[in-house]
């Protein structure tokens, strides 16, 4: 039997979407006492978070197969091993062809990049340690500015003053050299970023990607830099790839955390639509469903993006124009699509691959910055990019369960690839077209491909709005340029999950610290979810 | 050894000649050392062809600080600022865009392209002006260092977060997005006419390497709106007889104050002893001594040309050679028989068109006809190549101050980007004319009559301006204007208070803290800060 409104004994808290930032806030939630209901529309949670099955005995993480950072804090916390998440490292990182028959492997280890390079460069085989060292060293600040709240920059109370005070502390704890180094690097592109530090193409091209992944920007835009220190959060130093992956797909973390909040008392209810969030007296009040099913709590909680929270779920009238014209300035820009490839065995990248092309967690067709420059410029005129950066997974190598025996399958991450087509729209022809020109892109370097391809899954930012509601197609609900970062993310009003609504809050990727950090927002939310409860508690209380 | 002059100034640019003023204004003995033969640096005029005046290289004023024309006097040095009234933006469609310093034609020209950005214009402009009012303290400020617990640096970070505080949540997030946004996604935030956003986006581009969408644009938009002239921002002129007369003014000025000028004075480096700067070689081999050395040339030859590695300390002279100029902008400067016929002004023949069609000729017209326009034309430099079809800010001084041509003829100055330094296979006498033929191939296509109305041309590369003014790769703000070159980080962090490692040595030039375009700011506050040492 359903909770009804009036009920003394409902929800403290409704959390819309079971994506990792609604299932870690509502974890969090619960272990801090609130009886929490989680509504997820599709009928598995995960969000865009999933391992499926997308042809007979084939299973990849059918959206994103990189969740970035999974903080071992959240991981001790929601006590996810015990609830059947097993993190596993790949020993190496990057495989990368040169695209003149030549390929660069990034190792795990130090010793092993530097031992790769010296057949493209010896200087820059030479500077790799110390470049490795820096950039780690610049993500590590990220990392604890990540691991809380964004400062608040028009801090008023003692606890704000004293909270900003702390990230000015800690930025000069960095050191001078670094500090210094932090606050130049930001806003700077990632080619005049790796321009200062490298020659070879192919080294530049890799990490470049790493710059302009989710971004409609290429590796010559300002703030690129940032992005590229952004993906190194909570990597060993020199990796520059995720060290450890759930091993039964990103979806094993999504389930984990699922059964961690329902083993902690939360609620999770699947093919649940919210159609609209309740606001009265200027307090959310409510949440209704597709179904017409109304369901109150004190606190709302919306994962999803920040533009359907304010202008689909909420009464837009019911805001202040000022701030619903912010929500609409806010840019998503998806610029990726999702390829997924069952094949009926291991696709042969050449001699000097042999060997290794499921050994390295990602395979990356980025081989210079010129490359990937010139696949973003297509997408600046509303182009799908003729010759794309990829980025490859082949999970069935190392990990049990996604083919058959003996078959294989493919996740490709494909950018750039624009939301809004300039000419045409996003139909049936346009998706085979774009899986056909990854294919062709693919088979330059592994000219067998195309012959093992039995079934392919081509998902386009259309598609991957409409099937795992990201905003335009964007993963990380929305982009994360130097504008919509930290106290702007997603608009400033809502920098600290807390929202112009009274007792409704955000907790999803479109809040800081953005996505690529598995449930970095919701873990931040719960917190200021929590303080405020024990607040109002308190008021109440005296 | 006493010193002849309390201090050399190496370079008589803008920069150069405002500090040599400040510093005679303070009763120090000066001298400023000028490699060319004439002063000016960038901002020279030339009679390039008998009877035609250019102002080569710089060619708008608007930027000098008030202050500077106030102190230094220089309406009686002959400064005579004439209004540049209008920016007209050529379509492709064969219509235009205009915009007018007068409120009502330029509301009732926008209505005409949409009634929706008509009504935003009044908004944006409040917005500009209160952002270049946030920016304003900063531009006369002394860059501290963040990283220094000195009380000094302190004190300075605390200010400039008070200053912050201050201007409230609002704007100051609003100063935020225009610092880190492109220059395309603010203007696309406020307006839809697409040769608008274009026409203002180009302003965010100039000196710089990126294209309007990249992000760190929209900064230079507003660097752009800073200009203020009899307290009015965002109005532009020319300097009656070129921009030269800039120059000529502040040298006068300086004269005035007992400076001494030397032209055709190459100098070849600086002399150090113990650490102290006591001096300078000349190219021919003279030794001049001064207790006080500045630079006014940008940071590349300030420290890799004139003093010797080992004088500074680990580490530097790298981090110098990482400061970014990637010149991207050239000129071509034509002397014409004829006005150029823009066909977009043709208009109906009507008495109000002929009107129009002679306001807009006075002003400025923009190359710029959309977004797409101005990213393609950078597309091209990014690979190495000049823009096929470029961004082009056009003058035509002469129908201003007459006396830049011969009666009834006139000169037009093509401010065209992009135009990279380091051009795929180098910039040869071919490829500079390559370049021109571009150039005005371009703008035929516009106004067709100008081929056969070209008399003489000057093409400019930016090869071409760093070998004749000094400015490292042809970078026409000493140095690109993005953010992570400005400010404390101009040129070098902990090194952006116009002082050296080199003691007695210092920086004035527009390498330095608040940067490029006939500002003066960088050799008035450079100034101070030496007058504060002695």
């Amino acid at each position: 039997m359903t909770r009804h409104s009036g009920n003394n004994k409902g929800y403290d808290a409704v959390v819309i979407g079971a994506g990792l930032n609604g299932l870690v806030t509502a974890g969090y939630l619960a272990r801090g006492g609130l009886a929490v209901l989680v509504l997820e529309q599709r009928d598995n949670v995960g969000g865009s978070a999933v391992t499926e099955e997308f042809a007979p005995g084939f299973r990849c993480d059918t959206c994103v197969h990189d969740v970035g950072w999974i903080s071992p804090r959240m991981v001790r916390d929601l006590d996810l091993p015990r609830y059947g998440l097993v993190l596993q490292s790949h020993g190496d990182a990057v495989l990368a062809p040169d695209g003149h028959g030549g390929f660069l492997r990034l190792h795990s280890t130090t010793a092993g990049t530097v031992e790769s390079l010296r057949k493209f460069s010896t200087t820059d085989a030479a500077k790799w340690p110390a470049f490795a060292a820096r950039i780690a060293g610049l993500a590590s600040f990220l990392e604890t500015v990540y691991a809380a709240p964004a400062p608040n920059i028009h801090a008023s109370s003692t606890g704000e003053l004293l909270g900003l005070l702390n990230a000015g502390l800690r930025l000069r704890r960095l050191g001078k050299a670094a500090m210094v180094d932090l606050l130049r690097t930001v806003p700077m592109s990632v080619a005049e970023l790796l321009d200062d530090a490298f020659d070879s193409d192919v080294l530049k091209g890799v990490l470049g990607s790493e710059g302009v992944r989710h971004l409609c920007q290429g590796p010559r835009s300002g703030g690129t830099a940032f992005m590229l220190l952004h993906h190194q959060v909570g990597r060993q130093p020199g990796a520059f790839h995720s060290t450890l992956t759930p091993r039964g797909g990103v979806g094993q973390l999504s389930t984990a955390l699922a059964d961690s909040a329902r083993a902690s008392g939360v609620e999770i209810r699947t093919g649940m639509r919210v159609d609209r969030i309740i606001v009265r007296d200027e307090g959310a009040s409510a949440v209704v469903l597709a179904s017409g099913e109304e369901i109150a709590a004190p606190r709302v909680i919306s994962s999803a993006d920040p533009r359907s929270t304010f202008l689909n779920l909420c009464e837009p009238s019911q805001l202040a124009p000022e701030f619903v014209n912010a929500v609409r300035n806010v840019r998503f820009r998806g610029v990726w699509a999702k390829v997924n490839l069952a094949l009926d065995s291991l696709p042969d990248f050449g001699p000097l691959a042999r060997g290794d092309e499921g050994q390295f967690g990602t395979i990356c067709i980025s081989p210079s910055l010129t490359y990937l420059e010139r696949a973003y410029d297509a997408a600046k005129y509303g182009r799908t990019s003729q010759r794309p950066y990829l980025d490859v997974r082949i999970p069935s190598v190392a990990k049990p369960g996604f083919a058959p025996p003996g078959k294989h399958v493919m996740s490709v991450h494909v950018q750039y690839v624009p939301y809004q087509l300039r000419d045409g729209s996003w139909d049936n022809a346009a998706r085979d077209a774009l899986g056909d020109q990854v294919v062709a892109t693919l088979a330059e370097y592994a000219p067998g491909l195309p012959g093992l391809v039995r079934h392919r899954q081509v998902l386009t930012p259309l598609d991957l709005e409409t099937r795992f509601a990201l905003p335009e197609g964007h993963a990380y609900h929305g982009e994360m340029t130097l504008d919509q970062i930290l106290f702007m993310r997603p608009v400033p009003e809502c920098s600290e999950y807390r929202t112009p609504v009274r007792g409704l809050f955000l907790c999803g990727a479109g809040t800081h610290p953005g996505g690529g950090v598995a449930g970095g927002a919701g873990a931040n939310a719960a917190r200021i979810i929590l303080k405020n409860g024990a607040r109002t508690a308190r008021s109440s209380m005296g | 050894m006493t010193a002849a002059y309390d201090a050399i100034v190496i370079g008589g640019g803008h920069n150069g000649l405002v500090n040599a003023a400040y510093l005679a204004r303070a009763g120090r003995r000066v001298l400023v050392l000028e490699r060319r033969e004439r002063v000016g640096g960038a901002a020279v005029s030339e009679q390039v062809f008998p009877g035609f005046t250019f102002s080569v290289y710089s060619y708008v004023v608007s930027l000098l600080r008030p202050e500077i024309i106030r102190d230094l006097d220089l309406a009686r040095h002959g400064l005579h600022i004439l209004p540049l009234e209008s920016t007209v933006t050529p379509l492709e469609n064969g219509d235009y865009l205009g915009q007018w310093s007068d409120h009502d034609q330029n509301r009732h020209e926008l209505y005409r392209h949409s009634p929706r950005d008509a009504e935003a214009y009044d908004e944006y402009g409040h917005l500009m002006h209160h952002m270049a009012h946030a920016v304003k303290p900063i531009i006369g400020m002394v860059p501290p260092d963040p990283t220094s617990l000195h009380p000094r640096d302190l004190l300075a970070l605390a200010r400039l977060g008070k200053h912050m505080h201050r201007l409230g949540a609002r704007k100051f997030n609003a100063l935020h997005k225009l610092m880190t946004m492109s220059a395309a996604d603010f203007l696309d935030g406020w307006f839809e006419t697409d040769a608008l956003k274009a026409t203002k986006s180009a302003s965010g581009i100039i000196g710089t390497f990126l294209g309007p969408r990249s992000p760190g644009t929209a900064y230079v938009l507003l660097h752009h709106y800073m200009g203020e002239l009899d307290g009015v921002f965002r109005a532009w002129g020319f300097a009656k007889g070129g921009t030269g007369s800039v120059s000529e003014a502040i040298a006068s000025a300086a004269c005035g104050f007992g400076a001494e000028i030397r032209i055709d004075s190459p100098v070849a480096r600086v002399r150090v002893r113990n650490g102290r700067a006591t001096g300078v070689v000349l190219e021919n081999g003279d030794e001049i001594a001064a207790r006080v050395v500045v630079s006014g040339v940008d940071p590349r030859r300030t420290f890799l040309q004139f003093l010797e590695p080992k004088e500074l300390p680990a580490g530097f002279a790298e981090a110098i050679g990482r400061f970014k100029f990637r010149g991207s902008s050239g000129k071509v400067n034509l002397a014409l028989a004829e006005l150029p016929n823009f066909t977009c002004l043709a208009g109906t023949g009507g008495a109000s068109s002929a009107a129009i069609r002679a306001a807009a000729l006075r002003g400025a017209i923009s190359i710029s006809p959309g977004l797409d326009y101005v990213e393609r034309a950078y597309d091209d430099a990014k690979y190495g190549e000049f823009s096929r079809r470029p961004y082009m800010d056009i003058v035509i001084p002469s129908m201003i101050d007459p006396a830049m041509a011969p009666p009834g003829k006139h000169v037009m100055s093509i401010f065209v980007q992009y135009a990279p330094y380091e051009l795929n296979g180098g910039w040869s006498a071919a490829r500079r004319e390559a370049f021109g033929d571009a150039v005005v191939d371009t703008v035929s296509q516009f106004a067709p009559n100008l081929k056969a109305a070209i008399l003489h041309r000057q093409v400019i590369s930016p090869a071409d301006i760093e070998r004749v003014t000094g400015l490292s790769e042809g970078n026409i703000f000493a140095g690109e204007l993005s953010l992570h070159q400005l400010f404390f980080f101009r040129p070098l962090s902990a090194w952006a208070r116009y002082r050296t490692p080199v003691s007695g040595y210092y920086q004035c030039g527009a390498g330095t803290h608040p940067g490029g375009g006939i500002m003066g700011a960088s050799g008035r506050l450079a100034a101070l800060e030496i007058l504060k040492d002695a």
